[in-house]
């Protein structure tokens, strides 16, 4: 057998002193396929060393991917780009799921807290704080849009409220106001948007939820509500909005998920 | 005189990223898919899914969880997208696209193919670099891989380009195009790797180093799935009558 070889080896020498462009019969598993199969074993051995969640230290490379990505994401928002549901996507009334971090639907409580107000304050020049009724009476916006679940689902509602533009040019933020924290009475819950979001006409504090008030369940009294973002970055049950130099994260952006979460 | 390779560099290399960037984007799709295993919108019911709240197998899923998944998802598709380009544009500009396209009297030609693997007839059909059924993959896949990067980004940025979903019917019927071309490429991936080790294992080394033989190629060895797997050891040289002539000569005969 090792004769074999060495002929088989000289004669490919010669096939290849001799230009032909022939090759001799081959020998079975040669080096490079033995180094081609211990690459692919190697590949194959390094993705079964890594957990389920992947290579340590690719947390590094993802948090770099996520903020390209954000550029890119930004980049493509436009105050222009509307979104609607189509006439024959049904609305998910009471199929719609609601979703709160404490134990219990929270509920504003009037005997222990005192009348439910929203505060709009941070780096503006004219705090403001509005009852229900305040809210009520500014300008409104209806819209029947797809909810967008980062799980994977969405939901059609129409909702009506109050533009965040508005409330933002009844507040005046500074300039260097360039981002939103969104503050709840659920367990603390709340999320930090970019302004350019947050202004996006379609960005509303709604406090109607198919042609009724915002029930518990969904946020009442008001909650923030954006199809240009992901679910979990629409706090609902809201007390505080405030206008800020630095973002400063959120409940979900906190635990992995992508901070900007748009659309 | 080295021979030249079977396959360019460019296309080993983009080939092989494919294949790991392809493994990471199906795996961490199937986690995300897992958060919610299902295509309707809430409240309605959807016509085209069986499986509707059916999950993937864990062991079938990477990412770990679902912020983890959408991270190597949203990470790994530029990989997956710029690789891609490369070699579109490679095949484009060097001329590899003619081995892939499709020609006259394909049909027939599948005919013939499926009729030797099936033991209806007895000599392996004619070919050029690929045999009929491989072009057709090949040159189907690019274009399939077109449409799951289409809807992806359609279901990625349903506001911001809400054309592009609405394009495709609505951000439920892009997610379920997204899935369903994943399943075809899913399957036409299974296949091309059970062939290369049924038919062609030296390919192996074709889409490694490069180096290939044509004494080696399934036409050749007259190779069925695993039906002479291995060459002939006392044939020297291709025959001459033509009946099976080698793949080195692409003139027709």
């Amino acid at each position: 057998m090792t004769q074999l070889r060495t002929l088989r080896l000289v004669e490919s020498a010669l096939c290849r002193l001799n230009g032909r462009d022939v090759e001799p019969p081959p020998i079975p598993l040669d080096r490079r396929d033995f180094l081609a199969a211990g690459a692919g074993l190697l590949v194959t051995s390094l993705l079964a060393a890594c957990d389920a969640s992947g290579p340590k230290g690719s947390d590094e490379l993802l948090k770099y991917a996520e903020g390209r990505n954000e550029v890119v994401e930004r980049w493509l928002l436009r105050h222009t780009s509307m979104n609607r549901a189509r006439d024959g996507w049904k609305a998910a009334g009471s199929r719609f799921p609601a979703y709160f971090v404490s134990k219990t639907i929270p509920k504003w409580n009037p005997a222990t807290n005192g009348e439910w107000a929203l505060e709009v304050n941070g780096l503006v020049d004219k705090p403001l704080r509005l009852t229900l009724a305040d809210l009520v009476a500014l300008p409104r916006r209806r819209q029947r849009v797809s909810h967008f679940c980062v799980e994977g689902w969405t939901a059609v509602a129409e909702f009506a409220g109050v533009p965040l533009a508005h409330l933002a040019s009844m507040v005046r933020p500074h300039a260097d106001a360039r981002y939103v924290d969104f503050q709840s009475f659920d367990d603390n819950y709340h999320e930090s948007w970019d302004m350019e979001s947050a202004t996006h006409p379609q960005t509303l504090i709604v406090y109607g939820k198919d042609g009724m008030m915002l029930p518990p369940p969904y946020g009442a009294p008001a909650r923030l509500h954006s199809p240009v973002k992901l679910g979990y970055k629409n706090v609902k049950y809201l007390t505080r909005i405030s206008f800020m130099a630095e973002r400063n994260g959120g409940y979900w952006s906190d635990q992995g998920y992508e901070w900007y979460g748009g659309t | 005189m080295r021979t030249r390779p079977r396959h360019h560099w460019i296309v080993r290399v983009t080939h092989w990223v494919n294949a790991v960037a392809l493994v990471v984007m199906i795996g961490s799709g199937l986690r995300i898919f897992n958060a919610y295993p299902a295509f309707a919108r809430k409240g309605e019911s959807f016509c085209c899914w069986p499986w509707e709240g059916q999950p993937i197998p864990g062991w079938a899923t990477f990412g770990g969880w679902l912020a983890g998944a959408r991270h190597w998802h949203f990470a790994a598709m530029w990989v997956l997208v710029v690789n891609g380009l490369i070699y579109l544009a490679f095949i484009y500009l060097h001329g590899e696209w003619r081995d892939l396209s499709p020609r006259r009297g394909d049909l027939r030609d599948v005919r013939e193919m499926l009729r030797f693997y099936f033991f209806l007839s007895r000599e392996h059909p004619r070919q050029g670099k690929h045999n009929t059924l491989q072009r057709g993959t090949y040159f189907v896949m690019p274009w399939i891989g077109a449409l799951i990067v289409l809807t992806g980004i359609a279901i990625w940025k349903p506001v911001s380009l809400g054309w592009l979903t609405a394009l495709f019917g609505g951000y439920v019927w892009a997610r379920y195009w997204h899935f369903v071309a994943m399943l075809v490429l899913i399957a036409l991936s299974a296949i091309h790797i059970f062939m290369v080790f049924a038919v062609d294992p030296y390919s192996l080394r074709s889409m490694t180093t490069g180096g290939y033989s044509e004494r080696l190629s399934p036409e050749a060895r007259n190779a069925r799935p695993f039906y002479h797997l291995l060459p002939k050891w006392g044939r020297r040289a291709p025959p001459i009558d033509g009946a099976r002539n080698s793949a080195t000569s692409k003139e027709p005969t």
